[in-house]
């Protein structure tokens, strides 16, 4: 008799494992379903209010450059100035740069989303 | 989507949302809605086995869902998934090093977060209908072993099984949600299935 290959027992245990899983989801209780409803209201309530969180997403990030604009001012203009002539820039960059860094981080992605042809469950075609 | 803006800041807006007005604001809100109503039972599981806390894990998952929509509504529908799972899963990665900082500052204050391993996912488990209690203690007591296993693998490999095995997705979306290549999550989850085999051994269920 033939053993079985690496392969099948690991495709076994995925699927004992996806049933037992399976199973715990059933068995939530409705105190987290609940929970869990009142989340997805929530959350389609910021479709339905016309992204108002987002208007004032917007202004963060202006209120936040106009606060390290002033900090990096206060800093330049200091009486100690003509001691420190570099990292006051520097600050000021790092300030700065939170937004971006993030962005940087997501444009590998977001480049794979364009070259990938998502079908409709979500695979690539 | 804008992806010529990409190399500029407003890239983040741009991609964030498409036109949505009137019945084409209630058609997606409808869509979304199935979505995460399709969606979100499976990922409080997931999350919940990540940081092994039923409250951490409903706020994790809501943060995820508001993220999708304010973010990602206008985005096609196929693609929602993955994009859910990658929100979740950076989600569940900050929640781990904020978890990190406050189990230092714990440390340095003396306490050392005794009894947050004892979360018990089986006590938070309802009683299941139609089932003996000799069943359903044998399939909770072998899903407590799953989910620890789980818990303890390294974060790629317990990304990469949860969101194959457990959530179902491919390669592709896997690699979506991981923010990784294809390569790595293949790695990542045959590992992961080894070290589960071999920690729970041939009869843990």
């Amino acid at each position: 008799m033939n053993e079985p290959n690496d392969n099948d027992v690991n495709e076994e245990f995925a699927t004992q494992a996806k049933e037992l899983f399976d199973d715990s989801v059933e068995r939530l209780d409705a105190a987290a379903l609940s929970r869990l409803n009142q989340g997805r209201h929530a959350a389609i309530e910021q479709l339905q209010s016309g992204h108002s969180a987002n208007v004032w997403g917007r202004w963060v990030p202006a209120t936040g450059i106009a606060a390290a604009a002033l900090v990096a001012v206060m800093v330049m203009r200091g009486p100690e100035m003509d001691d420190m002539p570099a990292e006051p820039v520097t600050d000021f960059e790092i300030l700065l740069e939170g937004e971006s860094l993030e962005m940087f981080e997501d444009l590998e992605f977001y480049s794979w989303l364009e070259a990938a042809d998502l079908d409709a469950n979500g695979n690539v075609g | 989507m804008d992806l010529i803006g990409a190399s500029t800041g407003v890239f983040a807006v741009s991609c964030t949302r498409e036109s949505l007005s009137g019945a084409g604001t209630l058609q997606r809100e409808r869509q979304l809605n199935q979505f995460l109503a399709d969606v979100e039972r499976r990922a409080l599981r997931i999350a919940e086995i990540a940081v092994r806390d039923r409250d951490e894990a409903l706020d994790l998952v809501q943060d995820a869902m508001i993220k999708l929509v304010n973010n990602y509504a206008g985005r096609p529908d196929a693609e929602w998934t993955p994009l859910f799972y990658r929100i979740l899963q950076n989600g569940i990665r900050d929640w781990h090093r904020r978890q990190k900082v406050r189990n230092r500052v714990m440390v340095w204050f003396g306490r050392c977060g005794a009894g947050e391993d004892h979360y018990d996912p089986v006590a938070h488990a309802p009683d299941p209908a139609g089932r003996s209690p000799d069943e359903e203690l044998q399939t909770g007591q072998a899903m407590e072993k799953l989910a620890g296993a789980v818990h303890a693998l390294p974060t790629r490999q317990r990304e990469a099984f949860m969101l194959r095995t457990f959530e179902g997705l491919d390669v592709a979306g896997t690699a979506v949600a991981m923010g990784c290549s294809e390569g790595s999550v293949k790695t990542h989850y045959s590992r992961a299935v080894h070290t589960l085999r071999d920690k729970l051994g041939e009869h843990w269920r």
